[in-house]
């Protein structure tokens, strides 16, 4: 272990931002559920919860949320449990995701658009 | 003579004949005694005289009668002047002998009196300072009599000893501590590293441990800061109250009867956050040990003039007046006695010496809750408000770059990332009145860099699985259609035959419009980077 990792780190303890829980209550989340913030962070939130309600304003992979607040992911689902109990967030199957016109869905991305970009390029 | 005299004869019959009179004492009384035979000679002489001439004056037929009663008179007055003179000889020796010994036991005493208020207190204050017996008493006032020295050099050995083994005692006990200390650290920075890398199943059982690591490193803290060893880890930044809070949690036993109750965002010094914490820790711990297991313990944070107030209530048992005082006492003594610990009690000393250490006040009182409420209170000095533009989270403030940590990990993370950058600015830029500077802005000289080496880390990641996994249209995608945002942008204002570029996002979607933004001040840097780095697709 390098001195550097030590120097990182915080004094929050896991169990002391889960509350000593290790398991979220339900199993709703996995790595890429998108999570919708449904309101602003509130004084006296955890800073947990109000990053990942700040983070969230468009939608977000679990794993992002993981890597932005870099907590493990079982510790993250905890949280995103808190929030969705609370009504926080609103929570969506990247299987189950409209197709088409919803926020989420990335406009840009379709085919033919990508083949208009390659075109772009090679005028350049 | 009488002042010298009177309390001789009270204390006369205390004193053994035979000691031995000094030859001051018997001169000065010398002249006194001859008088007192002179007078009683010449009284004598002037009464024989007296006989005599009565003798000579009586008639002749009385005068042998006379003359031999006057001479048995003169006679026994003769004898008996002889001996009052011996008596008076040898009372005034023994008064002399008295008043001699009186001076040396006067002599005596000065001299005990100051071996007990200056010599022994001098010799002792060098030996607590480390000074060996020997060089204590050379260097110290010594006393002239034999049996005084050899008591204070007794005593200067042994409490020299003491000393010794006092000092031995806690070096050693300071020495263990701080390893223990060291251990417990590196401990829970491995520990913390396993809950990132293990998988959900076994991270109650980290999490159980690390919580006995933290304890285990309160108590090597604690007997650190008794011992008076440095405590246990220095933090290079300031912590912000929430996680000074959750850091004294973290630490004891019963954490999830604790309730924490704080919208502050100040934050403690660095040098300073181990120390406030660990004190915040005791008092939390004799807080939910001193109340039954089934009330929680609140904590209040609250700002003020002085600085932060943190209030811990619990609702069990009532401190009585005395017991009041006595916390009172321990964490307010001017300095640590290690005489008043209990052996098992330890948190209020330690409170007491970190709070004099760093200058915390803490306090007790009858809590509105029904128990006991502690107060601390932390100096302004050791509090600094965070930056303004939020973002409490200790690990998140230290992302500015957030995308370089999220490109770091996976391509698939950058590609969503882009998207926020511009939809966050605005709402930071509301959070400020208009009237102050904005903050130092998240979005860097290098963060179009950033951009770029995300670029290529997409390009690599772009013939891997991930881009369609989920059934998604492919998410690597998005980020080169970020990057060309410019190139996009215009061709959609060709294609719509809008006048402005914001009519021409207006009809985008609401991540298009974001990206564009971005990608219309990037875009040209990011070309040049990519065409120089890996393939574009």
């Amino acid at each position: 272990m390098t001195r550097g990792h030590i120097d990182r780190e915080n004094p929050d303890r896991l169990y002391t931002i889960t509350g000593g829980r290790s398991r979220a209550d339900a199993d709703v989340f996995d790595l890429v559920t998108l999570v919708i913030a449904e309101c602003d962070p509130s004084p006296g939130m955890q800073s947990e919860h109000a990053a990942i309600l700040r983070f969230c304003r468009s939608a977000r992979a679990v794993v992002e949320i993981a890597a932005h607040l870099r907590l493990p992911i079982s510790v993250v689902r905890i949280l995103l449990c808190d929030l969705l109990d609370a009504g926080r967030i609103i929570v969506r199957q990247p299987a189950r995701s409209a197709p088409r016109h919803s926020p989420v869905e990335l406009p840009y991305a379709h085919p033919e658009l990508l083949r208009e970009v390659l075109v772009g390029l090679r005028r350049l | 003579m009488p002042r010298v005299l009177e309390p001789t004869r009270g204390r006369a019959d205390t004193f053994p004949a035979g000691a031995s009179t000094p030859a001051g004492a018997s001169t000065r009384r010398q002249p006194v005694l001859g008088a007192n035979r002179t007078v009683l000679l010449s009284a004598l002489l002037v009464v024989a005289v007296a006989a005599l001439c009565a003798v000579a004056a009586a008639p002749s037929s009385a005068r042998v009668p006379v003359g031999v009663a006057v001479l048995v008179g003169l006679a026994a007055a003769a004898v008996i002047a002889v001996l009052a003179i011996r008596q008076a000889d040898g009372t005034a020796r023994l008064v002399a002998r008295l008043a001699a010994l009186d001076a040396l036991t006067e002599r005596r005493a000065a001299g005990l009196a100051q071996l007990a208020d200056d010599t022994l207190p001098k010799i002792v204050a060098h030996l607590r300072d480390g000074v060996s017996a020997e060089e204590a008493m050379a260097g110290g006032p010594s006393p002239t009599d034999p049996a005084e020295q050899r008591i204070l050099r007794t005593l200067a050995e042994e409490v020299g000893r003491g000393e010794r083994m006092r000092a031995a005692a806690m070096a050693a006990c300071a020495n263990a501590a701080g390893r223990v200390q060291a251990l417990a650290t590196s401990m829970l920075a491995d520990l913390r590293d396993m809950e990132d890398r293990h998988s959900e199943e076994v991270l109650g059982d980290l999490l159980r441990m690390d919580h006995s690591v933290s304890q285990t490193g309160r108590l090597a803290d604690s007997i650190a800061v008794l011992t008076g060893a440095r405590s246990g880890r220095r933090w290079t930044k300031p912590i912000v109250m929430e996680s000074i809070l959750r850091g004294a949690l973290g630490r004891i036993s019963a954490y999830q009867r604790v309730r924490l109750h704080s919208t502050s965002t100040a934050a403690v010094a660095g040098y300073a956050a181990e120390g406030v914490m660990h004190a915040l820790a005791e008092l939390m711990d004799n807080a939910t040990s001193f109340s039954p297991p089934s009330e929680e313990v609140h904590v209040y944070v609250e700002e003020v003039q002085a600085g932060l107030v943190v209030t811990i209530e619990d609702g069990g048992l009532v401190m009585g007046p005395a017991a009041l005082r006595r916390a009172e006492r321990a964490v307010s003594a001017a300095s640590l006695d290690l005489t008043t610990l209990s052996g098992t009690r330890l948190g209020l000393a330690v409170v007491g010496v970190l709070a004099r250490k760093y200058g915390l006040t803490v306090s007790f009182r009858p809590s509105s809750r029904g128990g006991t409420g502690v107060i601390v209170i932390i100096p302004r000095q050791l509090i600094t408000q965070p930056r303004p533009d939020g973002a409490p989270l200790p690990g998140v403030h230290a992302a500015a770059a957030p995308g370089a940590v999220a490109g770091a990990r996976g391509g698939r993370q950058a590609a969503p990332e882009q998207p926020d950058e511009p939809a966050a600015l605005p709402s930071r830029a509301a959070a400020h009145p208009p009237g102050t500077p904005e903050p130092l802005p998240k979005r860097g000289r290098g963060e179009t860099l950033a951009g770029a080496a995300r670029a290529a880390a997409l390009a690599t990641s772009l013939d891997g699985p991930p881009a369609g996994a989920d059934g998604r249209p492919a998410a690597p995608t998005v980020s080169p259609g970020a990057r060309f945002g410019a190139f996009q942008q215009s061709r959609a204002r060709v294609r719509s035959g809008e006048t402005g570029p914001t009519g021409a996002a207006g009809q985008q979607p609401a991540g298009a419009t974001d990206s564009d933004a971005t990608g219309a001040t990037g875009g040209a840097e990011a070309i040049n980077a990519t065409d120089s780095g890996e393939a574009a697709p």
